[in-house]
């Protein structure tokens, strides 16, 4: 379970390594053995992950970051051209503001 | 947790704003997933109501089960959900397939159901019942290609295709998904339908090839608001932001 809300500060590599730990929990190791991902992998095209993968990781960041981080209502801000071409990058320097 | 057990099966859910007086129940369509309100739709919602979202069986991140697609089976289903959920009564919302299991629980439990929303729910007995089925597994492509490939449409990804390949194996082939939907064929045009008695809307694209069966609920059912999108079938993909608001203002008014 990932369900411990972290009070503790990040920087954006430790943001980078949870992130790539959440995808590999979504999507499965044997896929992402496969991949090199990056912070300009974006999560459509380079990670394949769809729609209810990002649902399944979108709920991770909530269940880890708790109130402080409002993922799904920027997401819901985006466009579809956004959205398509969201990276990790983009994401890990969201949360390290937010925090 | 977005994983519960109902009825000894895995229901895959997600609520929003859960200490709000009223909730909005959203049902999603055929080889479609919860996702398709949980990026914009369901957030416009929540800001005034507790939301529930699952995945219908064998749809999502819900559990496989090979029986039971007619309409009374997947409203007891959704009964079985409030049930756990302790919800007694909600705003119901269902798009396509969503949309007549939304028709039938109005039906079937009234007093569970404040106010209706309807979206692009197809008329069963359009004279090709097999091409609408047909039709929801090219929705369900065009969805993805839509959402989640770049502009020039590329191919999808070989992790994606098999994923994709793999539920359309399962639940046309292993499932009765298509017989239990030919018997519900004659839904519209069953004298029952007359009896919703709750505020209906019906959500239509105005250059959806759904738009007649919307217009055709709209003589059966008492009072029915019929709004016309800018869209087709795909309008909460195409204009979340009027499908939600629309919803928001519908629900929040009387």
């Amino acid at each position: 379970m990932d369900a411990v809300v972290s009070t503790a500060k990040l920087n954006s590599n430790e943001i980078f390594d949870l992130m790539k730990q959440f995808i590999t929990e979504v999507i499965g190791e044997e896929f992402v053995e496969e991949m090199d991902i990056t912070m300009e992998s974006s999560f459509t095209k380079d990670l394949e992950m769809d729609s209810i993968e990002i649902v399944s990781f979108s709920e991770k960041i909530k269940a880890h970051f708790g109130e402080q981080i409002d993922f799904t209502g920027w997401l819901s801000n985006m466009d579809l051209d956004q959205l398509i071409n969201l990276n990790l990058g983009t994401i890990v320097n969201y949360i390290e503001e937010c925090q | 947790m977005p994983v519960i057990e109902v009825n000894n099966r895995g229901v895959h859910i997600q609520e929003l704003n859960k200490g709000a007086a009223e909730t909005v129940l959203l049902v999603h369509g055929m080889f479609s997933n919860l996702s398709i309100y949980y990026f914009n739709i369901a957030p416009i919602l929540a800001k005034h109501f507790h939301v529930v979202m699952y995945d219908l069986k064998s749809h999502g991140l819900s559990e496989r089960i090979a029986k039971g697609y007619d309409l009374d089976s997947m409203t007891d289903d959704l009964v079985s959900l409030m049930d756990s959920l302790g919800i007694i009564k909600v705003h119901l919302a269902g798009y396509s397939f969503g949309g007549l299991i939304a028709l039938k629980m109005a039906l079937r439990f009234p007093e569970k159901v404040k106010k209706l929303a309807v979206i692009e729910a197809p008329d069963p007995n359009d004279d090709k019942t097999r091409d609408i089925i047909d039709d929801y597994s090219r929705e369900f492509l065009e969805h993805y290609v839509t959402n989640f490939t770049d502009t020039t449409k590329v191919k999808m990804g070989k992790r994606q295709m098999e994923r994709n390949h793999r539920m359309y194996e399962y639940l046309f082939h292993e499932t009765s998904i298509k017989s239990d939907m030919i018997l519900e064929k004659e839904f519209f045009s069953a004298a029952e339908i007359s009896d919703i008695e709750q505020d209906t809307l019906l959500l239509y694209g105005s250059q959806s090839n759904c738009l007649g069966a919307g217009k055709k609920l709209k003589t059966k059912i008492r009072g029915a608001a019929l709004l016309e999108v800018n869209g087709d079938h795909n309008i909460p993909i195409q204009e979340p932001v009027s499908v939600g608001n629309i919803m928001e203002t519908f629900f929040n008014n009387g």
